[in-house]
Parts: C-alpha cells; structure tokens; sequence
C-alpha cells in the first residue's frame, strides 16, 4: 500500500519534473538580446519607412535562431544566427534614426529658407529707408545751398579762392576814420542776420587801406575800421569768439594806387566767411 | 580491342563520379557569395565614410573577412561563411552608422545657421 502510494507519488513528481521541463522553451541570452533590440524598433514608424527590410532581416534571423535553438543545433550556429538578429535591428535603428534627423533637417532647411528671406527684405527695408534718407538729406543741402547763395548774393558776397568774401567799400566809412555810416550798418545788420541763421560759420574781418600816408598809420587804420565792423556786429548779438579781425594797412591792393578811383577801390574792409566747419583760409 | 575500350570507358565514368561525390561529400563549398557580399558590404561603408565616423566597426568587418579566408584555406567553409556573414552586417552598421552621424552633423549645422540669423534679425530689428 505505502509502496504504491511511493511509487504513484513519485511518478507524478517525476511526470510533474517532465512536463516542467518540455513547457521552458529554451532560453538564450543572446537570442534575448536580439529580439529585445527587434522589439524596441518593431512599431518605430521611421524604421517601418526606411528601415523595412533590414528589419524583417532582423525578424528572420531571430526565427531561425529560435528554431536552431529549438532543434538543439550547435550553439555556434544559434549564436550567430542571434548575431545577425542584432546587427540587423540595429542597422534598421540606424537608418530609422537618420530618417528622423532628415525630416529635421528638412524643416529646419525651411526655417532657414524662411529666415533668410526675412533677413533679405529687412536688408532691402534698411537699403531703402537709407536711400530716401539720403535724398532728403542731399535735397535738403541743395536747399541749404541754394538760400546761402542767395542770401550772399543779397549781401553782394563773391566767391573767392579764400572762401565768400564781402566787400565794405570806402564810401561805407568816414573819411580817415574808423564809423561806419549808416549804409555800411544796413550791411553789418545783414550780415549779422546770416550769422544767425547759419550758426557753424564763422567770419573773418581784415582791413585794408591805400598807399597814401605812413604804413604804421595805414596799418592802425585798417585795424581800427576791421574792429568797428566786429564792435557793429557784437552789438547785433554775434559772439565775438565767431569774429576774428586783422589790419593788413596797404598790403594786397585790388587796385592801382596811382589813380584816385584805384586808392578808392584799395581802402575797404573785407568780411571772409568760413566753411561749414568754421575754417577760414588765411592769406 | 572493343571490349578493352568499353572497360576503360567505364572506369573512366565510375572515376569521374566518384570524384564529384567526394567533392559534394567534403563539409560545404567555399563560400563565395558570401566573401563577395562581405567585400562589396566593406567598399559600401568605406564609400559611406566609415573610416572617419566608425574605424573600429569597420576594422572588425575586414578582420573577419580576413579570418574567414584563412578557415577557407584550412577548409572550414560553414565557419567561414558565418564569418563573412557577421562581417558584412558589421559593414552594413558601420555604413549605416556613419551614414547617420552624417546626418546629425548637417542637422546641427543647420541649426547654427539658423541661429546666427536669428540673432542677426534680432540686432537689426529696433
């Protein structure tokens, strides 16, 4: 009784052993590795688009592994069936991943595109806004240029080498002295006008007389009516540091001093106006 | 004379059959699709770069090809073919590799250009 109850028990055990033993399937680990790389790409939709083929390379590989695991074939051969299962899930990662990064690259190429069309039509915005700015500014100096031509004319400047020179003729001042008569003021007045409205320049007043007397008395002369057009323009509001005044008696005469119209012409005060910057060419 | 003549026939019959069963008797053949896929799977990734972006993948590939000629020589064909099989998927991968890595270099390209444009349009917008 005992003996038979031994013998069912351990045929059931043994019975329960075998059975355990056919349900396992045989285990691999480099079969397990293989199928986890395939698993993980199986569903990867840019891996299905570029990589299709060396994925179901991977899948065929695997089986056959599984199959020679199966039938007990040499281990060498499962391996290396697994081996192949590997490399061919992870050359379908690979191009799956590149699929990805090109679509990236794509997009990005469209960005850029997008951006540098932005960047042209600033540039082309900048280039334009500059030129119309140029116009204004060059219509502008022409305007500017135009109203100093004629507010010299009316102040009966000439263009000289030195710059615009103004004329005080002798009639302008007494005879022998340093007034100036009235006409000569209207002169001044007007003169004092335009360096207001032209605040950048600046003037230079140089006396002159004919050869007639001693030099150092031509010389105090001419500086002396220089000075009086400065004092003139002082009163009108100009700051004397835009005036410099300077006494030249009998130098550089504009005329012959042997006639009487010649020694006129030589007795004057001539006003020298600067450039846009102030600079005044000196003799 | 006839009789001599067929006889030696024969043996000649029997003596050139015998050789093409021991020929398909010996373990496998030399594995030459396989080397061919091996060597063009090799010029492919050198064609994809792989010398620069996978030198050592790639060198594993030419190793094996390399052992798998020296088992051909001692007439080990199965493990030869296997050989020259794993080296051609390490070609593949090494192409595929370099291949992607490629890619990776112009994506971030890009992205610098895109960036310094950017910055450019910042500084020049007020």
């Amino acid at each position: 009784m005992i003996r038979r109850l031994l013998i069912s028990c351990s045929t059931i055990v043994l019975g329960a052993l075998l059975a355990a033993c056919a349900g396992t399937p045989p285990q691999n680990a480099s079969i397990e590795a293989a199928r986890a790389a395939y698993q993980a790409i199986a569903d990867d939709p840019y891996v299905a688009r570029s990589g299709a083929s060396q994925l179901r390379q991977s899948e065929q590989a695997l089986k056959r592994a599984e199959s020679l695991l199966k039938q007990d074939a040499e281990t060498e051969k499962v391996e290396h069936s697994a081996y192949l299962a590997n490399r061919y899930a992870e050359i379908a990662a690979e191009r799956g991943h590149r699929a990805r990064l090109q679509e990236q690259i794509a997009t990005a190429e469209k960005r850029r595109e997008q951006l540098s069309l932005q960047a042209e039509s600033l540039k082309a915005e900048r280039a334009r806004s500059e030129a119309r700015q140029a116009q204004t500014e060059a219509q502008r100096a022409r305007a500017e240029a135009e109203r100093l031509k004629s507010e010299m004319e009316a102040l009966q400047a000439t263009q000289t080498p030195r710059g615009m020179v103004l004329t005080l003729g002798d009639v302008l001042f007494d005879l022998d002295k340093a007034d100036l008569k009235s006409a000569g003021l209207r002169t001044v007045e007007r003169l004092a006008q335009f360096m207001e409205e032209y605040p950048e320049r600046r003037v230079r007043i140089e006396g002159y007389t004919d050869s007639t007397g001693p030099d150092d008395y031509n010389l105090g002369l001419s500086e002396r009516r220089a000075q009086a057009v400065r004092d003139a323009l002082m009163q009108e509001g100009i700051d004397s540091s835009r005036v410099e005044v300077k006494g030249f008696g009998e130098q550089y005469p504009v005329a012959s001093n042997d006639s009487a119209s010649g020694r006129q012409q030589n007795r004057r005060v001539e006003i020298v106006i600067s450039d846009e910057e102030g600079t005044i060419n000196t003799r | 004379m006839k009789n001599t003549h067929r006889e030696s026939a024969r043996v000649a019959l029997v003596l050139c059959l015998a050789t093409i069963l021991a020929a398909c008797a010996t373990p496998g053949e030399v594995p030459v699709q396989a080397k061919t896929s091996a060597e063009s799977a090799i010029t492919s990734a050198e064609a994809a770069d792989a010398r620069q972006f996978e030198p050592v993948l790639l060198n594993r590939a030419r190793n094996k090809v390399a052992d798998a000629q020296q088992l051909i020589a001692a007439e080990e064909f199965g493990k030869a073919e296997r050989l020259l099989e794993q080296a051609t998927v390490d070609a593949k991968l090494a192409a595929a590799r370099a291949e992607t890595a490629q890619a990776r270099n112009a994506a971030e390209e890009i992205d610098r250009s895109i960036d310094q444009l950017r910055q450019r349009l910042n500084a020049a917008q007020p």
